[in-house]
C-alpha cells in the first residue's frame, strides 16, 4: 500500500490527462467547460477542467444509480406464418467498464455507505449496483471548504472521513498529495508523479491532522429513531416544518443518499426497455395507488417521510446508519431555504422552532 | 416597530393569515412566512434577499384548510408579484376581495447564485445592500459587490418595480433601471444567433435539466401541479428516458401553458437548481404574443388573456 505521489498544480491536467488512459475517470466538472454553473462528475479527458475547490452542485449519485438505467431491452418478433403469434427476446446485458472517481469528498462516500447497506446487504441484492460498485475507485479530498449549509460530522462523518475511499487527496501548498488506502489498484497513481518530498509529506500530514479536528455541524442528528416515532402525529411540528415546502423534488434530486426509483417500461411499437428511474417521495405520483387513494396526499405527508426515513427508518435497519450524509445539498437548493437540520435536530426536543 | 410591522399589525383582525417573507438560516436568502398571530409579525422582513414570489401559495397552500374563510389573506408582493396576482384573479383562481394586498416598491432583488460566482466557497455571516454595493461578510473578510452583478436577471429587464395592483403600499415608488423597449434584449440577443447556434445554446442549457419539476411546481400560474401532463401515465406523453428530447418536449409544455399567462416572475428560473434560463422560453413567447396581439400579461385583472379566449375576427396572426 506504498503509492504516495505528488501533483503539482500546473500539472493537475496533464496528470489526469495520463490517468484517464489506464481507466475511465470521472472529474468534477462544469458542463460549461470553465469554473462557473453547476458542476457534477463528468467524463475527464484531455480539455475538461477539473474543479476542485467546491462541493459539486450535483453529488456522484449517478455514477452508481443513473438517473434512467436500462435494465433489459425486449422485443416482439412475429411470426410471419401466424401474425397471431410472437415470440419475445430479452437482452439485460449491461456493460460495466473500470472508473476511477477523482476529487470526490467524505459526504459522497458515506452516502455510499447508505446506499450500500440498501443494494448489497439483502434480503434483495442489486446485481447493477454491485457491478458498478466493484468497478468503481474513489479518490477522495481531504475537504476545507465547508460552508454554512454543511454538517458531515453531525451525521457520524467528518471532513477528513476516508472510510469507503481508496485513495486520499490531500490539498498542499502548490499541489496535492495523493496515497493509496487499499489493496484495489495499489499502484494506479505510481508512474503519475515523483514521490512526495518529506516536507510536502508533513505539510499533509498536518493538515489531515487538522482537519480531522474539524466539527462542521453543531448538532448531533443520530440516534434520532425513537424520537421520530413519538412526532410522526405531532401535526403542528410537521406543518411548521413543511407547511413552505413546494413539492418540488429538488432536494431529493440534488440528494446523495436518496435512492428511492420506480421501474417502468418505455416502448416503441414491438421494442422497448425496461428503465429504472429516479423517483421522489416529495412527489404526489410516488405514493399514488391504483385505486385513487394516496396514502401521503399532503406535503406535510411527504416531507415527514424524508426526515423519517433518513433519521429513523433507515438507521433503525442498519444499525444506526443515518440516511443523510450532511453534504447539505437539498438546504443550499431548497427554493423556499427549508433546512433538513431543524426538523431534525428538533425531534428529541419538546419544541418546534421553523427559523 | 417598522412600517411593514406596523401596517400588517392594523390589518391582522381581518386576516386569516398573512403571507411575507422571514430571515432563514442563510443570510443570502429568506423564507416564506405564514402568520396568524400578532407575536409573529416581527419575523416579517423585507429584503433584496425576499426573491421568492410567494403568490403560488395562494392556489398551492401551506396548510390544507383555511381557518376561517371569510376572512382576508394578507400577502406581500413586489411588482412583479403583483402581475401574477393579476392573472391569478383573471383566471378566478382568487377573490380580489379575499386578499389584502401589501404592495412593495422593488429595488431589485439579488440571486445567492450569482454572488457564490464571485464569492466561492464562501461561508457568508452577513449581507446587506447599501445603496449600489451588496456587503457581504464572511470568514475572510468584507466584499463589496456592485448590486448589478448581483440582482437576479429578471430584475436587471423589471419593467414594474411598482405593485401593479396593491391595497397598502410600502416604501417610495421605484424608478425602472432600463428602459421598457430593453426589457426583451435578452430574448433578442438568443434571436441574434444563428439556427446552429441557437440549437446548440438550448441543447446544452437543457441538458442539464433533470426534471425534478421544480420550475414548474415554484410557478404560480402553472395550476395543474399534481395533474400534469408530464407525469400523467394516461396519455403517454412523456417518458422516463433522460435524453434530451423529454426535456425539451416538457419544457415546451410549461412554455406552452403558460404563453400569454407568463407574467415573467422568473420563479421558475429562480428556482432551477440547475441554472437553467427556463424564463427565456416564455419570454420569448410573450414577446410574440405582444407584438402580435398586443397584449402583456398581468396588469388588468379585467382583461382576459388572448390564449384563454376565442374571436373569430382576430387579425394579428
Ligand atoms: S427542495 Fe424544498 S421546496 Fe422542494 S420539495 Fe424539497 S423541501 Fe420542498
Ligand atoms: S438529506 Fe440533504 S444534507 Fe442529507 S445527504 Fe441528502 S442532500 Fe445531503
Ligand atoms: S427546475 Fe431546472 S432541472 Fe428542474 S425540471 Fe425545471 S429546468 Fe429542469
Ligand atoms: S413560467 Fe416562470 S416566469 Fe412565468 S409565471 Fe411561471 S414561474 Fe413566473
Amino acid at each position: 500500500m506504498a503509492g504516495k505521489i505528488f501533483i503539482a498544480l500546473d500539472r493537475l491536467r496533464s496528470t489526469l490527462d495520463k490517468l484517464c488512459s489506464k481507466i475511465d475517470l470521472l472529474a468534477p466538472a462544469s458542463s460549461q467547460g470553465n469554473k462557473t454553473g453547476p458542476t457534477a462528475f463528468m467524463p475527464y479527458r484531455s480539455g475538461v477542467v477539473p474543479v476542485l475547490d467546491r462541493q459539486t452542485t450535483l453529488p456522484l449519485k449517478k455514477i452508481l444509480l443513473p438517473q434512467a438505467e436500462t435494465l433489459l431491452r425486449y422485443e416482439y418478433c412475429k411470426d410471419p406464418q401466424d401474425p397471431l403469434k410472437a415470440a419475445l427476446s430479452l437482452d439485460d446485458r449491461s456493460e460495466v467498464r473500470p472508473t476511477l472517481v477523482f476529487g470526490a469528498r467524505p459526504c459522497d462516500l458515506k452516502a455510499l455507505s447508505t446506499f450500500d447497506r440498501v443494494f448489497t446487504s439483502g434480503p434483495y441484492k442489486d446485481p447493477y449496483y454491485i457491478e458498478r460498485r466493484k468497478n468503481t475507485l474513489f479518490a477522495t479530498l481531504v475537504c476545507r471548504e465547508a460552508d454554512g449549509a454543511c454538517f458531515c460530522s453531525s451525521v457520524g462523518s467528518g471532513p477528513a472521513d476516508m472510510e469507503g475511499s481508496d485513495f486520499r487527496i490531500t490539498g498542499i501548498e502548490g499541489g496535492f498529495v495523493v496515497e493509496n488506502l487499499t489493496e484495489k489498484a495499489p499502484d494506479l497513481f505510481d508512474s503519475l508523479g515523483e514521490a512526495p518530498t518529506q516536507d510536502q509529506q508533513s505539510e499533509a500530514g498536518r493538515i489531515i491532522e487538522d482537519v480531522s479536528q474539524y466539527r462542521i455541524g453543531t448538532l448531533d442528528l443520530r440516534g434520532n429513531e425513537e424520537a421520530f416515532r413519538k412526532r410522526f402525529e405531532d401535526n403542528e411540528y410537521w406543518q411548521k416544518m413543511a407547511a413552505q415546502c413546494l413539492s418540488c423534488g429538488i432536494c431529493t434530486f440534488v440528494c446523495p443518499t436518496c435512492y428511492c426509483f420506480t421501474i417502468t417500461d418505455e416502448s416503441d411499437n414491438l421494442r422497448g426497455e425496461r428503465l429504472r428511474s429516479w423517483d421522489s417521495c416529495m412527489f404526489y405520483h410516488y405514493t399514488l395507488e391504483a385505486s385513487g387513494h394516496n396514502p401521503r396526499p399532503t406535503k406535510l405527508n411527504r416531507y415527514r417521510n424524508r426526515v423519517g426515513h433518513k433519521f429513523s427508518y433507515i438507521p433503525e435497519k442498519y444499525d444506526g446508519l443515518l440516511g443523510c450524509s450532511g453534504c447539505g445539498r437539498c438546504i443550499r437548493n431548497c427554493p423556499v431555504s427549508i433546512d433538513i437540520r431543524q426538523a431534525a435536530g428538533q425531534l428529541k426536543e419538546n419544541v418546534c422552532d421553523r427559523q | 416597530m417598522n412600517e411593514l410591522h406596523k401596517l400588517v399589525e392594523e390589518a391582522l383582525p381581518e386576516l386569516d393569515m398573512m403571507i411575507g417573507w422571514a430571515e432563514s438560516s442563510d443570510p443570502l436568502r429568506t423564507t416564506p412566512v405564514f402568520i396568524n398571530d400578532v407575536e409573529s409579525i416581527s419575523r416579517l422582513i423585507w429584503s433584496p434577499f425576499c426573491a421568492q414570489n410567494l403568490t403560488g401559495y395562494l392556489v398551492k397552500p401551506p396548510a390544507p384548510q383555511p381557518a376561517d374563510k371569510d376572512k382576508k389573506i394578507g400577502i406581500c408582493v413586489k411588482g412583479c408579484d403583483s402581475r401574477s396576482l393579476v392573472a391569478l384573479i383573471q383566471e378566478k383562481f382568487v377573490a380580489r376581495e379575499r386578499l389584502h394586498i401589501f404592495g412593495i416598491a422593488c429595488r431589485g432583488t439579488v440571486d445567492w447564485r450569482r454572488i457564490m460566482l464571485q464569492v466561492p466557497r464562501s461561508n457568508v455571516k452577513s449581507a446587506r445592500v447599501e445603496d449600489n454595493f451588496l456587503l457581504l461578510e464572511d470568514t475572510d473578510g468584507t466584499h463589496k459587490l456592485k448590486l448589478e452583478d448581483v440582482l437576479a436577471r429578471k430584475c436587471l429587464r423589471c419593467r414594474y418595480p411598482n405593485p401593479v395592483i396593491c391595497d397598502t403600499m410600502i416604501g417610495e415608488p421605484a424608478v425602472l433601471r432600463i428602459s421598457p423597449e430593453d426589457a426583451y434584449r435578452d430574448v433578442e440577443a438568443v434571436d441574434q444567433k444563428s439556427l446552429e447556434e441557437r440549437l446548440a445554446f438550448w441543447q446544452s442549457d437543457l441538458d442539464r435539466c433533470m426534471r425534478c419539476y421544480a420550475c414548474r411546481n415554484a410557478c404560480p400560474l402553472c395550476v395543474c401541479q399534481d395533474q400534469c401532463i408530464a407525469e400523467t401515465r394516461e396519455p403517454r406523453w412523456l417518458t422516463q428516458r433522460t435524453g434530451i428530447r423529454e426535456k425539451f418536449l416538457f419544457h415546451m409544455i410549461h412554455a406552452m401553458h403558460l404563453a400569454g399567462r407568463c407574467t415573467e416572475c422568473g420563479e421558475c428560473e429562480r428556482v432551477c437548481p440547475m441554472e437553467i434560463p427556463v424564463t427565456l422560453i416564455k419570454e420569448k413567447l410573450n414577446k410574440i404574443i405582444s407584438d402580435k396581439l398586443g397584449y402583456t400579461a398581468g396588469l388588468d385583472p379585467n382583461a382576459v388573456p388572448p390564449m384563454l379566449t376565442f374571436d373569430p375576427g382576430e387579425t394579428g396572426v
